[in-house]
């Protein structure tokens, strides 16, 4: 069993490595230890430097109301090489979000995936993909 | 007064303002002679013709940011004793997820921790006497250096990437970088490093490790944080593709959300962010 946790926590270790990361300020306050899936409806999405954010409001959970969380991406240029636009999510999108909440328990978070409910279409990013030259 | 004293005193005074002019004259050419006009000659066909002969440097260049962060384990900060204090201390706020974030304030991460940690990408520009690297977020960095063979100023104003002339050696760019900012860190993350604290000076050799990886080999001379030269190197990969052609990185810009205000304008409307820097949603 104990062994069982050391391959988890190894496999959550090399998953944090492999995240993007942010320029101008460390990722360190996520917790990528955690990972939390939710439905939600995005209610902004600004592509701004030096870090994209997706606002999205999470479904009611039972017994609260519906909360906004703010996600945090990379960069809009380093986004665009991974195929993202501008206009890749927009407000009144129904999605279901994947993301690593801030550690103090803030409604923030790293952006790792999102389905967009009604295609399907899986949107996700990973900077750690352009280590190598020649990317068409 | 007659009219003959008052020639006499005309005579005299245009005598000392003609004798004030002529002085005046021959102390401006003096430091004129002193110190002459610098002019920057216009390029010749022959200097954009000698542009081809350079390596070809081409293209975007992205970062190998797990290499930058495998190098400062294999490489280490020979930190002073007072430095590696602090970077103990951030090295354990960073792990216990409360990192200080050295460069929210969207100054530029300077010379040398641009090379030295950024994640985004960057290009070289060749003109005649100079190359020019211009980087992409965090405020569109840039970097001019100078291979006209001109020296460093004397004393020059300190910068965030500091003054930089370079040469080439065969295929390799020699740059030498002085004229740095003290408040400047020297970083090896977003949340650990030192200010350099003066007298820095950063020695490059640049050159293709392969046909697209880009090698800069770093030795950076930082007398008042480092018990002797720190010697680095991070490299680039080169990418052709029109996607990652460099695009508008304003720093601030991420502090703001495009809104309208009170008449209607479109405006930048401030958003809400954790100490850290990280957005947060309205009313959290």
């Amino acid at each position: 069993m104990k062994r069982n946790w050391f391959r988890v926590a190894l496999v959550l270790a090399s998953l944090a490595l492999a995240l993007p990361v942010a320029a101008h300020h460390s990722f360190a306050m996520f917790d990528f230890s955690k990972t939390m899936t939710l439905k939600g409806t995005v209610t902004e999405f600004r592509w701004t430097n030096p870090h994209v954010a997706l606002l999205v409001q999470l479904d009611a959970q039972p017994g609260a109301a519906p909360e906004v969380w703010s996600m945090e991406l990379t960069s809009p240029g380093n986004l665009t090489r991974g195929g993202w636009t501008r206009h890749s999510f927009k407000p009144g999108d129904r999605i279901e979000l994947v993301f690593n909440p801030l550690r103090d328990g803030k409604h923030g978070g790293a952006f790792d995936k999102a389905t967009i409910l009604e295609t399907g279409q899986v949107i996700s990013s990973d900077l750690r993909a352009a280590e190598k030259p020649g990317i068409e | 007064m007659s009219l003959r004293q008052r020639t006499v005193r005309r005579n005299l005074m245009e005598g000392a303002l003609t004798a004030a002019f002529l002085a005046g004259s021959i102390l401006l050419s003096g430091i004129a002679a002193c110190e002459p006009a610098v002019v920057n000659a216009p390029p010749q066909p022959k200097d954009w013709s000698a542009l081809a002969s350079l390596p070809d440097w081409s293209g975007v260049w992205t970062p190998n940011m797990t290499d930058q962060e495998r190098r400062i384990r294999t490489d280490p900060v020979p930190w002073d004793k007072a430095a590696a204090a602090q970077i103990t201390k951030l090295e354990a706020a960073e792990k216990a997820g409360d990192p200080k974030g050295l460069f929210i304030n969207c100054l530029p991460e300077s010379m040398p921790s641009w090379m030295l940690i950024t994640h985004n990408a960057l290009e070289f520009l060749f003109t005649p006497g100079r190359v020019t690297i211009l980087g992409e977020s965090d405020g569109n960095r840039l970097r001019r250096i100078y291979t006209d063979g001109r020296h460093h100023p004397d004393d020059p104003d300190p910068t965030f990437h500091g003054h930089s002339v370079g040469h080439w050696e065969g295929d390799t760019l020699v740059v030498d970088t002085v004229g740095i900012l003290p408040e400047t860190y020297i970083a090896v993350s977003e949340a650990v490093g030192v200010p350099n604290n003066g007298d820095l000076h950063v020695i490059e050799h640049m050159h293709l490790d392969k046909p697209d990886v880009l090698r800069d080999d770093l030795e950076v001379i930082a007398p008042h944080v480092l018990t002797k030269p720190w010697k680095t190197s991070r490299f680039l990969f080169r990418q052709r593709g029109r996607k990652y052609d460099i695009v508008e990185g304003v720093c601030l810009q991420g502090n703001y959300s495009e809104s309208k205000d009170a008449d209607g304008n479109a405006a930048f409307v401030p958003v809400p962010q954790t100490e850290g820097g990280n957005y947060l949603p309205p009313n959290h």
